[in-house]
């Protein structure tokens, strides 16, 4: 497969977004590096079975949907706390480039493939946390509006030893009218250190003329804990990736997944966690539910490594369909290289529960009210994941106005 | 070395798959695939034109297509050259269509099958016998009141000359053509041997038929073809064995199968394979059911270097169901890659897998299977269940489900579990006076046990003693 070149992409372009940002040299080449690996990247993988491809990318027409100097959004950035670091790239470099710099594309290669270098070389929003050792702040949010047709978005989060941080983040389309479609690129890279306690809530819901393609991962350390939240409401096609890897003793990552598919919207929600360290746990929980002719795709990966002693891992994935026109794929994968693993997944596709249904009628509920009771029960357990009050509203407003 | 062990030794189970026979064949094909090949095939068999015909498409569709290598962590397959397989090799018999007397086989031949034990299982439980030796059917059996009743057990070749109408409408038609995957088309050109199955309507076989399936030669491909059709409200059970002594060189066994599962029948199809540990098994293996039918696969997979089967099911018929059980056993340098497919095409459909799989000793096992349910197939539903033991560390056992729902009105369920054998089940045996060995051992039989209580009791009895056989080598 052959992905397609780019024809308004130039050295100069990119460095013209640089120069706009003041960025140091180094930055300016792993943007060109970035994207010279175009030419051979490969688009993100989707699953194919005979007769299937479970998402198309290829037919999305990057030369219309990229416009790399024309960015624009506005995006509030709360630290709700001094002692961390909670600012825009450019702000930042002055004092924090030591640190920018050795955390940067280190846990997420800019060259993973396509997607990721184009991000790379384009980006210019996005958010510096820096949360030094010792740190415990709460909330941290990033609420972002989309202003432009296309809009490429890089997050560097640096968690020191024992430091404790809760941030979310989220995206929409803003009020400035653009034709056509758009296309909005994310890219988060979390490294936690030692005892270190991340939790990431995402929250997109762009209008439905957009194209989303997100990836997040996470290096999490000794006794380490990253858990995400990742919750997809619009776009009309989505491209979520969230990937722990658990690379100290200990460490932990919870990856909880939401999303809700209305019309002809197409989600392909990927979560993944490497385990490469002793006594190491995970637990990854995706709910979705579909309506009219959305259309879902999972793929959740729990890779234990050869050295991945006492391991636990565990994977629940539930899609309820509230539509006879809807479709749903899963692909739950276990690869386990160690004996000394507990490991257990599970998927389920399904309908609302027509005895439940009828308790709550027999209960005088019209059948409206409790199809819609029944959806909102559906979400409780991935609601109770979210710490942030302000971030779980959010989410079941999203539910709710779906239901309507 | 435990005395438990020292029984086992003497017991005469691995020396009945491992010894070898002096090759002694009436005719051997040249090594490699050509269209000169699949003529001379064709011709030594008198084949009708049709099938001649059917062979030539299907090795230009074998020429076309490429090696399957992009799976995600799939067995090396850079090894298989086809250019190096005998493809042909028939035994110095008679009788073309196979004998219907032991004794009347060349006494190697004989000798062969004595060891594996298949005579005596004939005597005692079984419908009908086929014994496949190289490429062809040697030996042909079955019970007189079962052909009283129409029902025809025969060997695939004469199967082609005797039944000429009914075969030209199934055989890699409508079930598996030659175009459905690269080995498939192998098999379209190349096939040799295999049974011809037909159960006439209401008739219900109660003891199952047999085809026992021996590879001797050095690099050869062992190319079979299996034809069920069973008509509407009919019964079969049908067994399939398979073994080869081992040698260096690799060998190939790629067999097709094809079931016919008509309205309310129910076929059952039982597998236990033990391949030598040079050899790539790579099936393929599909049924058709019918409304309110019923397939059931039960596949043991012991042996071979690298196995890539999935066997499938297509639910046509309204209330059509399907059974899967497999059990995959991989020792050292084995990568055993097997699962399941089901297609729900028709409304009440329903499907269940149930998967077991061991590795140890660096060996790999992958359950990799496909649910699709079809958009109108409502009020279908389907359960996958996957369990993997693993012995050490340098093992891999591997789990890669796909499903894909095009209808609401269904009921979804996967689970997968992974997990070492316990410290502490295994103090418990031997707190109660059994060693360790011997303790792993009753484990992982009792792992097993869901697939071997579905199998006859001398498949059963084979199964647990090939596990205990698998289990000693890694103990001493």
């Amino acid at each position: 497969m052959s992905t397609q070149a780019i024809e308004s992409l130039s050295e100069d372009t990119v460095r013209r977004i640089a120069d706009e940002r003041d960025e140091p040299e180094w930055l300016l080449e792993t943007r060109l590096n970035a994207l010279s690996a175009l030419e051979t990247a490969e688009l993100p993988d989707v699953i194919q079975t005979p007769g299937r491809r479970w998402t198309d990318l290829e037919a999305l027409d990057f030369e219309s949907l990229v416009d790399p100097l024309n960015q624009s959004d506005a995006t509030e950035r709360s630290a709700g706390d001094d002692e961390v670091v909670v600012l825009p790239f450019t702000e930042a470099f002055d004092e924090y480039g030591d640190v920018i710099e050795a955390n940067f594309g280190s846990v997420l290669d800019p060259e993973h493939n396509y997607l990721t270098a184009l991000s790379v070389a384009l980006f210019t929003t996005g958010t510096f946390v820096y949360v030094p050792e010792g740190v415990d702040v709460e909330d941290v949010t990033v609420r972002a509006e989309m202003n432009s047709r296309s809009l490429f978005s890089q997050t560097l989060v640096v968690a020191e030893e024992s430091s404790s941080v809760t941030i979310l983040e989220s995206i929409e389309s803003g009020d400035g009218e653009v034709d056509g479609d758009r296309y909005f690129s994310n890219l988060v890279e979390i490294t936690a250190g030692e005892n270190a306690n991340v939790q990431f809530g995402s929250l997109q819901n762009l209008d439905d003329d957009s194209y989303t393609y997100s990836l997040k991962r996470a290096d999490v350390g000794v006794y380490g804990t990253v858990d995400w939240i990742e919750s997809n409401f619009g776009s009309k096609l989505t491209r979520s990736d969230v990937e722990s890897e658990l690379n100290g003793d200990g460490a932990e990552s919870q990856i909880v997944g939401t999303f809700f598919g209305t019309d002809d919207q197409h989600f392909d929600i990927n979560a993944r966690v490497w385990h490469q360290a002793e006594h190491t746990t995970a637990d990854l929980v995706t709910r979705g539910v579909l309506d009219d002719v959305a259309r879902s795709v999972y793929e959740g990966v729990q890779d234990v490594g050869n050295d991945a002693w006492n391991t636990s891992s565990y994977q629940r994935e539930n899609t309820l369909m509230l539509s006879d026109d809807a479709e749903a794929d899963a692909s739950p994968k276990l690869i386990i290289h160690n004996h000394d693993t507990e490991a257990s997944h599970s998927a389920t596709v399904g309908q609302v529960d027509a005895e439940d249904l009828f308790y709550l009628e027999s209960r005088t509920i019209d059948s409206h009210t409790a199809r819609n009771m029944l959806v909102e029960g559906f979400f409780v357990p991935v609601l109770e994941e979210i710490a942030v009050d302000e971030f779980r509203d959010d989410v079941e407003d999203l539910v709710f106005e779906r239901l309507q | 070395m435990s005395s438990k062990q020292d029984d086992l030794k003497e017991t005469n189970t691995e020396a009945r798959f491992e010894f070898k026979k002096e090759e002694n064949s009436a005719f051997k094909s040249e090594k490699g695939l050509t269209e000169e090949t699949v003529r001379v095939i064709s011709e030594d068999k008198d084949e009708p034109e049709w099938m001649l015909e059917r062979r030539l498409r299907a090795l230009e569709q074998f020429q076309e297509m490429p090696m399957p290598t992009d799976w995600p962590g799939q067995p090396d397959l850079s090894e298989v050259d086809v250019d190096e397989i005998i493809p042909y090799i028939r035994p110095d018999v008679d009788v073309r269509a196979g004998v219907d007397d032991w004794t009347e086989l060349p006494d190697e031949i004989k000798d062969t099958f004595d060891k594996l034990g298949i005579p005596e299982a004939e005597k005692n439980a079984l419908s009908g016998v086929g014994a496949q030796y190289e490429s062809e059917v040697v030996y042909q059996n079955m019970q007189e009141r079962w052909e009283e009743k129409g029902v025809i057990f025969c060997n695939m070749d004469e199967a082609v000359q005797e039944h000429e109408e009914i075969v030209r409408e199934h055989f890699m038609t409508k079930c598996v053509p030659p175009s459905d995957n690269k080995f498939a088309a192998l098999h379209g050109a190349i096939w040799s041997g295999g049974s011809f199955v037909y159960v006439p309507e209401n008739t219900t076989v109660d003891m199952p038929v047999q085809a026992y399936f021996r590879m001797n030669s050095e690099g050869m491909g062992q190319f079979e073809h299996t034809l069920i059709i069973a008509e509407e409200s009919s019964e079969v059970h049908y067994i399939e064995g398979c073994s080869a002594p081992k040698y260096s060189a690799f060998n190939l066994h790629s067999g097709g199968v094809e079931v016919f599962v008509g309205e309310d029948a129910h076929v059952q199809y039982s597998t236990v394979q033990n391949w030598s540990k040079n050899t790539y098994n790579l099936n393929t293996k599909r049924a058709i059911a019918e409304k309110g039918g019923r397939m059931e696969w039960i596949s043991g997979s012991m042996g071979s270097k690298a196995t890539m089967l999935y066997p499938s099911t297509i639910l046509k018929g309204r209330g059509a169901s399907d059974n899967h059980i497999t059990i995959a056993f991989a020792g050292e340098g084995q990568n055993i890659d097997t699962g399941a497919k089901v297609y729900h095409n028709a409304p009440e459909t329903k499907s269940t897998v149930e998967s077991k799989s061991i590795s140890k000793d660096g060996g790999r096992t992958n359950y990799r299977g496909l649910i699709h349910i079809a958009d109108g197939a409502e009020n279908s539903s389907t359960a996958v269940e996957c369990d993997a033991l693993m012995f050490d560390n340098e093992s891999t056992s591997d789990t890669m489900p796909y499903m894909e729902i095009n209808e609401s009105k269904v009921d979804v369920a996967h689970e997968a579990t992974v997990g070492k054998i316990g410290d502490e089940d295994i103090f418990y045996l031997q707190s109660r006076g059994l060693d360790d060995d011997d303790a792993k051992q009753m484990i992982v039989s009792g792992f097993i046990e869901p697939i071997t209580e579905e199998l006859p009791i001398e498949y059963a009895v084979e199964l647990n003693r090939l596990v205990e056989l698998e289990m000693e080598g890694s103990l001493g």
